[in-house]
């Protein structure tokens, strides 16, 4: 070994607790890189080979019902590969000792399970035969999550008609990765399953003996995805089509991309938050290694090393301590990410799930650990670099220090001379104690931006379930129904209060802009419903005209007093123009409001109600639930409870995991920051501290030499750490918000309390092990020597 | 020839503690201190320091090193000792250990009746703290703080200080109070070095090569500030040096070779320090 890079090592070994800290540091963010980029690489790719295999389609619409030779019309228009039609059907079913209500969709496929398009995975099983009445598969999360098995027989009621159901297999389909009930918040696979069942029995059993209700269609390649719907929109107009829509509309689809979509935001702002730090420690690390070893260098370059030698023997060292982070990095990333996945696959259910981290994430990360590390090295190295041997080898001029302003005014406000020390020190290395500063604020704002997540979970769960929903259960009709049911309804026992609601799906046009939305329509004197925007204050409905939400409002480029044409999909094609009365700023989806006597003069029709909210008295409710399961208009029963429990749960779930994670990630950057700034300080300070105990100083007040310099860092970082947080939370809520919800920016008190204790006490205990130093103090030893 | 060890502690207990308190201890006694002319041989002078058989070993890695190899010693109360000797034989060794800084392997020492051999690091701080200031060779100033802060430093732990400006006066300083240790000379820095260490009126002073980073004739200056704390304030003066001019101005010198004394000179007439010449 060079004798050079025997240096290193030993460098590297004395100054390995600080070389370690760093390494944890660029560790934490290979580790946050390569977790998020493998699962979002691993996902795409394993979506994207999903997708290909099993002919996932481009575009999708849903009919009321049409006859099946509509699909050879729509196969042949221009740029359409394959077009298949199928028939969709919800199902209620009876599952033994349960009240709650279970659904299934029933997709029809051709004998055996095959399809042309969306094909379906088989897992065990058989596919059903076409002809044979009541056999279906049905899809893997569903089973495991009640228990079926092959061969199980389950009671269904379908188009109001009673049957029993043979489970012949276990699949999955690429249409349905992720699914979730209609009119549901929070997907259940215990209550909602995908189940497939042969065409000719599932016409047969819902009565659409030579039609269909759905159409999927394959694009060939190049083909304009917007001209093609207006296409199939002109053929499917007629038979009740609700507007053809692209992957992105697609539910499943849409879910799948807006959780790559916040994998790949996680990226941009979590590791650049840890290199960003790294940069700073090595810079300030490598600065003062630097310093002390002037004489060294200067001998070195005495002897005839050449500055390029020198100043890469240091660069190595910036190197050396990437490097471990890196191996740290990788392997804990590498893990995470492993489990991450794993957590996926509950939620999003492949048939298969590679999880493979390909060299390019881990090289990619590498070359920008790497590269944090040299910008952090530029300063010290350029020192050692710039140095000529015979001003390297006479000592350093002395620091000189001046009586600033914080000092005078202090001094009015009768600061002691060891607080002169602290503070005059600071002030004599600005750049170090703003690497201090900035390194602790921003873990301290990293901690606080995602608690601040949960926080906004919290208040979107709040806004949606206890201030804009009030009802207790939402019973949803296969078919809109005439205002009698709510007379039969109110009339059930139990039932205090009930209330219509209805959605119609439109397709709104403002100039090039369009988006196809469900106008939902309520009353103003609607008491179990509102409308509740981001700050949870109650907005009403327009006495006339469209209530738009913010993000569908700014999508079309609409304002309140806009006009906007309005184009009912699905019956009959009215067009008309409506007003935009107001905007609402809503946490979820983008959705459209309007009176029910608006939204009923433009449909002219008289079944207005889509669906119906119940409020109960809940001594009766699972007798309630039973009678609204028997009766045959029932499509499904909406619990608010068991919605909110849900939502609840799954947020909690992400809580564990995430505050453990994030926690003791930001702690490591505090921790890296507070030792690598401590430990400078104690060299830099050894001589004094000695001579204060010479001086017959204690060890404790020694200490506070020592820790009070890096306490009031610590404590200047707080505000700024909050400052920092508010911000980077305000960046994270936008990066992460997507079409479907966006996450308010509503964080509770308490999440500034808990990431400032979490960093004073990371800070506080790592300035302790330094701090023990103190005791060891060699008087003699420093004193001998001069500083 | 050695100074016959005291075999028991002094009987006439002072406690170290109280010492501040003596009376001779105020600023500018000088009427009350014995003249250099009628001091009385040493036989009958008090004690300040009683060492015995003190011994000092460092390990340093396989090897042993025997700083002090067995030293009896008794030192006086306000005498100027000088300590001299080759690098190595143990003068600054005993100088740690007599400042508290450092304890002996073996062997015992008093100072007034305490005995420094037993105290534990707190006890051995707070010895300091009341009795004994230091100077050496490189000032050991704290860079980031004046000339007058330096001073402070000492004198806000102390129970009877001086005020730190008048310490700085005695030292000649008065007008540079308000200067960073950059902004003065060597022997500017030293002479603060000096008035921190009377300002709190130790006991004892002790000097590690006062004058080893400074020109003759700013060791000189250093030299009388140091003799002038001696003579005012009784302050028992030890000083280690490579400088045999210096001894001149001892009461008496301790020759140490090999880890011990190995001689002690006693000067019948001590010279003034601006007589010194090197």
């Amino acid at each position: 070994m060079r004798s050079l890079d025997l240096k290193l090592t030993r460098d590297l070994w004395r100054m390995r607790g600080q070389a370690l800290a760093i390494a944890v540091v660029i560790g934490a963010a290979m580790a946050t890189f390569v977790m998020a980029m493998g699962v979002h690489r691993s996902l795409t790719q394993t979506r994207d080979a999903y997708y290909d295999r099993n002919q996932f389609a481009d575009i999708f619409v849903n009919l009321s019902r049409a006859p099946r030779s509509i699909v050879d019309r729509v196969a042949a228009l221009d740029g359409v590969a394959a077009a298949e039609g199928r028939i969709e059907q919800y199902a209620t079913l009876e599952l033994p000792g349960r009240i709650e209500p279970t659904r299934a969709i029933i997709n029809s496929v051709r004998d055996g399970g095959a399809s042309k398009l969306n094909r379906l995975v088989l897992l065990r099983g058989r596919g059903p035969v076409s002809d044979k009445a009541g056999e279906v598969v049905i899809d893997k999360a569903f089973a495991e999550a009640n228990g079926i098995e092959l061969g199980s027989r389950l009671d269904a009621v379908i188009y109001g008609r009673r049957s029993t159901l043979e489970v012949v297999g276990i699949g999955l389909a690429p249409d349905y990765i992720w699914s979730i009930a209609p009119g549901e918040l929070v997907p259940d696979a215990s209550r909602f399953g995908i189940f497939w069942m042969g065409e000719k029995s599932l016409q047969a059993i819902s009565g659409r003996t030579g039609a269909i209700n759905a159409l999927s269609l394959k694009m060939e390649r190049g083909a304009s995805e917007q001209e093609i719907i207006r296409r199939v929109d002109a053929i499917t107009g007629q038979y009740g089509g609700t507007g053809a829509v692209g992957r992105e509309d697609q539910l499943s689809d849409a879910f799948l991309t807006s959780e790559l979509d916040q994998l790949e935001a996680m990226t941009k702002v979590i590791p650049p938050i840890f290199l960003l730090v790294s940069t700073f420690l090595v810079y300030v690390v490598l600065g003062r290694m630097i310093r002390t070893e002037r004489e060294e260098i200067g001998l070195l370059k005495a002897f005839g090393y050449s500055n390029f030698a020198v100043g890469w023997h240091y660069l190595k060292f910036a190197f050396a301590i990437a490097m471990l982070g890196i191996l740290l990095g990788s392997a804990l990333g590498w893990w995470m990410g492993r489990s991450m996945t794993e957590q996926y696959a509950e939620y999003y259910r492949f048939p298969f799930l590679y999880y493979r981290v390909s060299a390019s994430v881990f090289s990619s990360g590498s070359a920008l650990a790497l590269g944090s590390a040299a910008i952090g090295a530029l300063g010290g190295v350029r020192t050692a670099v710039a140095l000529t041997p015979a001003v390297a080898m006479a000592p350093p001029p002395p620091p000189i220090y001046h009586a600033g302003l914080v000092e005078r005014l202090g001094h009015k406000a009768g600061l002691s001379t060891v607080s002169n020390m602290i503070v005059r020190h600071i002030a004599r290395w600005p750049a170090r104690s703003a690497v201090t500063v900035s390194g602790v604020a921003l873990s301290l704002g990293l901690l606080f931006a995602v608690l601040q997540f949960i926080d906004g979970s919290r208040a979107m769960l709040d806004n949606y379930f206890f201030r804009a929903q009030r009802q207790d259960i939402t019973v949803s009709f296969i078919e809109p129904r005439n205002e009698k049911i709510l007379t039969e309804l109110a009339s059930m026992p139990g039932v205090i209060r009930v209330e219509p609601s209805r959605a119609v799906p439109v397709m709104l046009r403002h100039g090039p802009r369009s988006k196809r939305v469900a106008i939902e329509a309520a009353d103003r004197d609607n008491r179990l419903t509102a409308r509740v925007d981001a700050n949870g204050f109650e907005v009403p409905l327009p006495t006339a005209g469209l209530m738009l939400s913010l993000p569908l409002a700014r999508q079309l480029d609409l304002s309140p007093g806009d006009l906007v044409d309005v184009r009912l999909l699905g019956g009959r094609q009215i067009e008309t123009t409506m007003t935009v009365a107001s905007t609402i700023d809503e946490l979820i989806g983008t959705r459209a409001y309007a009176p029910s006597a608006t939204l009923d003069r433009l449909t002219r029709d008289a079944a207005p109600v889509g669906s119906a909210q119940l409020l109960i008295d809940p001594a009766y409710r699972n007798e309630l639930i039973t009678d609204l399961a028997d009766m045959p208009v029932v499509l499904g029963i909406t619990e608010r409870d068991t919605a909110m429990g849900l939502f609840q749960q799954i947020i909690d779930e992400n809580i564990m995991s995430m505050m453990g994670f994030y926690i003791s990630f930001a702690s490591a950057i505090a921790v890296g920051v507070v030792y690598n700034s401590a430990r400078i300080l104690f060299s830099e300070r050894a001589h004094e501290l000695a001579t204060l105990r010479v001086l017959g100083y204690f060890r404790s007040e020694v200490g506070i030499v020592l820790l009070g310099e890096v306490a009031l860092l610590v404590v200047l970082a707080v505000p700024v750490g909050c400052l920092t947080g508010y911000w980077l939370a305000q960046l994270m809520v936008t990066m992460f918000s997507s079409d479907l919800f966006r996450l308010p920016f509503a964080p509770e008190r308490s999440s500034y309390g808990i990431a400032i204790v979490v960093i004073l006490v990371a800070a506080a205990a790592t300035a302790l092990i330094v701090a023990r130093r103190v005791a060891r103090l060699d008087m003699v030893r420093v004193l001998k020597a001069r500083d | 020839m050695v100074a016959g060890p005291a075999r028991t502690p002094p009987s006439k207990a002072v406690h170290y503690g109280k010492l501040r308190n003596a009376p001779w201890r105020g600023l500018f006694y000088v009427h009350t201190m014995p003249v250099l002319s009628d001091m009385k041989p040493a036989e009958s002078r008090t004690a300040a320091f009683i060492g015995q058989a003190l011994r000092k070993t460092y390990i340093t890695g396989e090897t042993e090193v025997h700083a002090l190899r067995g030293v009896d010693l008794e030192i006086y109360a306000g005498e100027v000792l000088v300590l001299l000797g080759p690098s190595g034989s143990g003068k600054s060794t005993l100088l740690n250990i007599v400042g508290g800084l450092d304890r002996p392997t073996a062997g015992q020492l008093w100072y007034e009746d305490a005995d420094l051999t037993a105290m534990d690091d707190a006890t051995l701080t707070r010895f300091r703290r009341a009795n004994i200031g230091f100077i050496f060779q490189f000032y050991n100033l704290i860079p980031s703080l004046t000339a007058e802060e330096n001073v402070r430093l000492v004198t806000d732990i102390s129970d009877d200080p001086m005020p730190a400006a008048e310490a700085l006066e005695l030292v000649g300083l008065g007008e540079r109070r308000q200067h960073f240790p950059a902004q003065l000379s060597g022997g500017e820095q030293q002479r603060v070095a000096v008035a921190r260490a009377i300002a709190k009126r130790p006991g004892v002073l002790l000097c590690d090569e006062p004058t080893g980073a400074l020109d003759s004739v700013t060791g000189v200056k250093v030299l009388e500030t140091l003799a002038d704390a001696n003579r005012e304030l009784g302050t028992t003066l030890i000083l280690i040096t490579h400088n045999a001019g210096i001894a001149a101005m001892a009461d008496r010198v301790f020759n140490f070779l090999d880890g011990q004394i190995a001689s002690i000179e006693v000067n019948a007439h001590r010279v003034s320090a601006s007589g010194l010449v090197w």
